[in-house]
C-alpha cells in the first residue's frame, strides 16, 4: 500500500523525484497532493510504501529534490505528519 | 520553394516534430493543473522535453524555463539584472531583442565594436569596456546578420573575474554549436526553440544559472494560496498555461538533434555556406565572411537594392531575407547601414542542389540588371 506521502512544491520536482525513485527501484505513484498535505494549496506528492520511506528520502536528497512534508495516510482516513526524515 | 531563411525560423522540421505537436494537441491537457490522465500526459510531455534540454545544455531540469521565444527569455534575463541608469556592456552585433529591451529598461547601453570575424578584437573590446560600475553584460554567441562567432566563453571569464553577470543570446547557435552555460559562466542563456533546435514557432528556452525576476505573474499550479510568485524554478518563470504542443514539438526537435553527430551537422552547414559564398563572389557579389562563420551569410549584389533582390528571389521560389534583420546596431558596427544586406541561412535540411539553383538564379538576376 502507498501510505506514505512525500510532498513537493510543484510538478517539476515531483517528476524529477518520481524518475529518481523509479530508477532506484522504489515503487511509487505521483499524484496531486491531498488538501491536508498541501497547506499552501496545490502541490504534488510521491506516494510509496511506508517501509520504503527512509530509502526514498535518501534518493530524493541525492537527486536534489526538496521534500516539503512527510505524511502518513491513516486507516480511518486523513493524514498525520510522519516523524520520518526531514 | 528553396528555403534559405533558416536564421528567421527553420521551416523544414524533422517529421517527428509535427507528429509530436499533433499528439499533444489531441491528448494533452494542462500540465500541473489536474490529476487526471490527460493532465498527467501533459506533465510527462513537458518534463521529457525539459530533461532533453537539460541534458543537451548540461544543466538540471529545473534550470530550463520555457518561453515563447528568445526575446521573452532575453527580456526576463536583462530585466532581472539591469534597471534605469545601469551601465550594460553589449556587443555591437546585438539584435533589437537586447537593445530595445535595455532601452525600455532605461539602462545605459555601452556597445563595443570590433572587426566582424576577429575573436581577439572582440575579446579586447569587452576587456576594455567591462569596468567597475558595469551592472551586466550581454553578448550573442553567433550574429544573426553575419554569422560571426563571438568568444563567449572568454568574455564570460572576464565577466566572472569582475563580478559582472553575463547574458548570452544563443539564438543562432543553439542546435548547431555547443551551448554550455556553465563553461561560459553565464547567469542566463536565451534561445528560440524554432530555429536550430527545430521545434515549432512560439517556443523558446531560458537557461537559468541565477535567480531571475519573473516577467509574468499568475498561476503555476503550485502553492496557490501564496500571492507572490514561487522562488523555485521553473515555476517562477512559467506563470500561465504552457504551450504544450509547442514544447512537445521542441522535444522532438531536440531528440532528432541528439540522434545526429553534431560535428557533422556543423561541418555540413559550414560547407554549404562556403559553397554559397564562393559562388556568389565568382558572380561579383560582396560577401561578408570570415573564420568561424556559422549558419548565416550576408551579401550584396552589385547594382541591386537588397530588398528588391530578395523580392526577385522570392518570385523565383527562393526564400531569403533582406534589410536590417532587426539588428540595426550590427549593421552600424559593420558599416552596412542604411541598406543592410541580403541574408542566406541554412539548416540541416538544406541540400547542395538547392544552393546550385540559388546561384544560377543569382547569375540570371545579375545579367538582367
Amino acid at each position: 500500500m502507498h501510505d506514505l506521502y512525500l510532498t513537493v512544491r510543484s510538478v517539476t520536482p515531483a517528476q524529477k523525484g518520481w524518475d529518481a525513485l523509479l530508477r532506484a527501484g522504489l515503487d511509487c505513484r505521483m499524484l496531486r497532493a491531498p488538501r491536508q498535505t498541501a497547506p499552501k494549496g496545490c502541490g504534488y506528492a510521491l506516494a510509496l510504501a511506508v517501509r520504503d520511506g527512509a530509502a526514498a528520502l535518501r534518493v530524493l536528497d541525492r537527486a536534489g529534490v526538496r521534500v516539503e512534508g512527510v505524511w502518513r495516510r491513516l486507516p480511518e482516513g486523513g493524514f498525520e505528519r510522519s516523524g520520518m526524515g526531514l | 520553394m528553396i528555403y534559405l531563411d533558416n536564421a528567421a525560423t527553420t521551416l523544414q522540421k524533422p517529421p517527428g516534430v509535427r507528429q509530436a505537436v499533433l499528439r499533444a494537441m489531441e491528448r494533452c491537457a494542462n500540465p500541473g493543473r489536474g490529476g487526471h490522465a490527460a493532465a498527467r500526459l501533459a506533465e510527462e510531455t513537458v518534463y521529457r522535453t525539459r530533461c532533453l534540454a537539460a541534458e543537451y545544455f548540461g544543466l538540471e531540469p529545473e534550470q530550463i524555463c520555457f518561453t515563447a521565444n528568445a526575446t521573452e527569455g532575453l527580456n526576463a534575463a536583462l530585466g532581472s539584472l539591469a534597471g534605469t541608469g545601469d551601465r550594460v556592456v553589449i556587443s555591437g552585433l546585438e539584435h533589437n531583442a537586447v537593445t530595445r529591451c535595455l532601452t525600455g529598461l532605461g539602462a545605459r547601453i555601452v556597445p563595443v565594436a570590433a572587426p566582424l570575424f576577429s575573436r581577439e578584437a572582440w575579446l579586447e573590446a569587452f576587456d576594455r569596456a567591462l569596468i567597475p560600475g558595469t551592472k551586466a553584460a550581454a553578448c550573442l554567441h553567433v550574429s544573426n546578420v553575419f554569422g560571426a562567432l563571438l568568444p563567449v566563453e572568454e568574455i564570460g571569464a572576464l565577466c566572472a573575474a569582475r563580478g559582472i553577470p553575463f547574458v548570452v543570446d544563443a539564438s543562432q547557435s543553439a542546435g548547431l554549436l555547443p551551448v554550455r552555460p556553465a563553461a561560459w559562466q553565464a547567469a542566463f542563456v536565451a534561445m528560440p526553440g524554432h530555429k536550430g533546435l527545430l521545434g515549432p514557432q512560439g517556443t523558446g528556452l531560458l537557461l537559468c544559472r541565477q535567480q531571475p525576476r519573473p516577467l509574468r505573474f499568475g498561476g503555476t499550479g503550485s502553492r496557490s494560496v501564496e500571492q507572490t510568485m514561487p522562488e523555485e524554478l521553473p515555476d517562477r518563470m512559467e506563470a500561465g498555461t504552457l504551450n504544450v504542443p509547442g514544447i512537445a514539438g521542441l522535444g522532438a526537435g531536440l531528440a532528432w538533434l541528439r540522434s545526429r553527430d553534431p560535428a557533422a551537422l556543423l561541418a555540413g552547414e559550414r560547407a554549404l555556406l562556403a559553397r554559397a559564398a564562393e559562388g556568389l563572389e565568382r558572380l561579383g557579389a560582396r560577401c561578408y565572411r570570415g573564420p568561424g562563420q556559422t549558419g548565416v551569410l550576408s551579401f550584396r549584389l552589385p547594382g541591386l537594392d537588397c530588398e528588391e533582390a530578395a523580392e526577385a528571389y522570392g518570385r523565383r521560389g527562393i526564400a531569403l531575407r533582406a534589410g536590417l534583420h532587426c539588428a540595426p546596431l550590427a549593421h552600424r558596427t559593420a558599416g552596412t547601414l542604411p541598406e543592410g544586406t541580403i541574408r542566406l541561412s541554412v539548416s540541416p535540411m538544406t541540400r547542395q542542389p538547392e544552393l546550385e539553383r540559388f546561384l544560377r538564379v543569382t547569375g540570371a538576376l545579375l545579367k538582367k540588371r
